[in-house]
């Protein structure tokens, strides 16, 4: 069950808000300020996920990435095995509503992305990697390791 | 990708960054450059009207239970339940304690540029809760601040640009 329910209209120039900030960080604190930040964000915002990643349960994860890019009006497909799991987003949503309102797409634009995946597999049998296959193209993986 | 629906939780772990930084104020006038890009014409080309018509589709599509009143020289924005704070309270991470600033972080240096005054109220730091007052005569504010604080309203949580008005020289 998703720790936070969100059922409601859709605010999607929060995406605009989102590039500025990514821009505006990077360029004034550092790149690796930035990540902290996301990473941050990934580790206690999502921390329902990762504690139930942490008890080797993706169900969570699998709900959200669902629910969230549904509302968000994307083409994707979501892969799960028994140790790995493929979420393949066609074309970003928030890249494509950065087009739809004129603005470049920042250069950091894909570290919402893997930071925010990386602070929910923090501490847990789980990590993250990210495959770009084109601008708005890309591939999510969540890999859970062997049992020590 | 940050969904549209989390990016206030976002948005909160930044205020925490940039307020440990002193970098608040910074930011929020980036921010408010950033909103130019949605209200600057509106404003400017339609006055209150317009911001009526802006804060009517924020309303909708943020989900906000909030009254807005639209008269002939202001227009006030009553907000019952903000749902940013909101979603700020209802998070694992810790909430900014500054994070209501925001809202009259971008909005009061946007409405000066475009040559109107705000007073804005942010009521209480731990209640979704504000008043936003805008006018179209800078003495009008000044004579609504004057009875807010008359009123007993807590002084630390009043807002207003009557300094960058005062810079710009002009009013509508």
């Amino acid at each position: 069950m998703l720790r936070y329910q969100e059922n409601g209209e859709l605010h999607m120039d929060f995406h605009g808000t989102t590039n500025t900030t990514l821009n505006y960080i990077a360029e004034k604190y550092g790149v690796d300020a930035l990540k902290t930040i996301l990473r941050k964000t990934g580790h206690d915002v999502y921390k329902s996920i990762r504690e139930k990643l942490a008890k080797r349960d993706a169900s969570e994860l699998l709900e959200h990435l669902n629910w969230f890019f549904y509302r968000e009006g994307a083409e994707f497909k979501l892969t799960v095995g028994t140790d790995e799991i493929r979420f393949e987003v066609m074309e970003c949503p928030a890249i494509r509503h950065l087009k739809k309102l004129g603005l470049k797409p920042s250069e950091h634009i894909c570290l919402q992305t893997s930071e925010v995946n990386a602070g929910m597999c923090e501490g847990t049998p789980w990590k993250s990697s990210v495959e770009k296959k084109g601008p708005s193209h890309c591939v999510q993986i969540f890999r859970r390791e062997a049992k020590a | 990708m940050i969904p549209s629906d989390h990016f206030v939780r976002f948005y909160n772990e930044v205020f925490k960054f940039l307020d440990e930084k002193g970098g608040l104020e910074d930011y929020y006038r980036e921010i408010s450059r950033h909103q130019e890009l949605h209200c600057l014409k509106v404003f400017t080309e339609n006055g209150l009207k317009g911001m009526y018509d802006y804060w009517e589709h924020i309303r909708i599509e943020e989900n906000c239970d909030m009254e807005l009143k639209l008269g002939e020289n202001q227009l006030v924005l009553q907000m019952r339940k903000c749902p940013s704070l909101s979603k700020v309270l209802d998070n694992d991470a810790s909430p900014c304690l500054k994070y209501c600033d925001h809202c009259p972080g971008w909005v009061l240096p946007l409405l000066a540029k475009c040559g109107y005054s705000c007073v804005y109220d942010l009521v209480d730091r731990t209640v979704p809760q504000c008043r936003m007052s805008i006018f179209n005569r800078l003495e009008d504010a000044r004579k609504f601040l004057n009875e807010l604080l008359a009123s007993g309203r807590d002084p630390s949580l009043l807002r207003n640009n009557f300094n960058c008005l005062e810079k710009k020289g002009t009013t509508v």
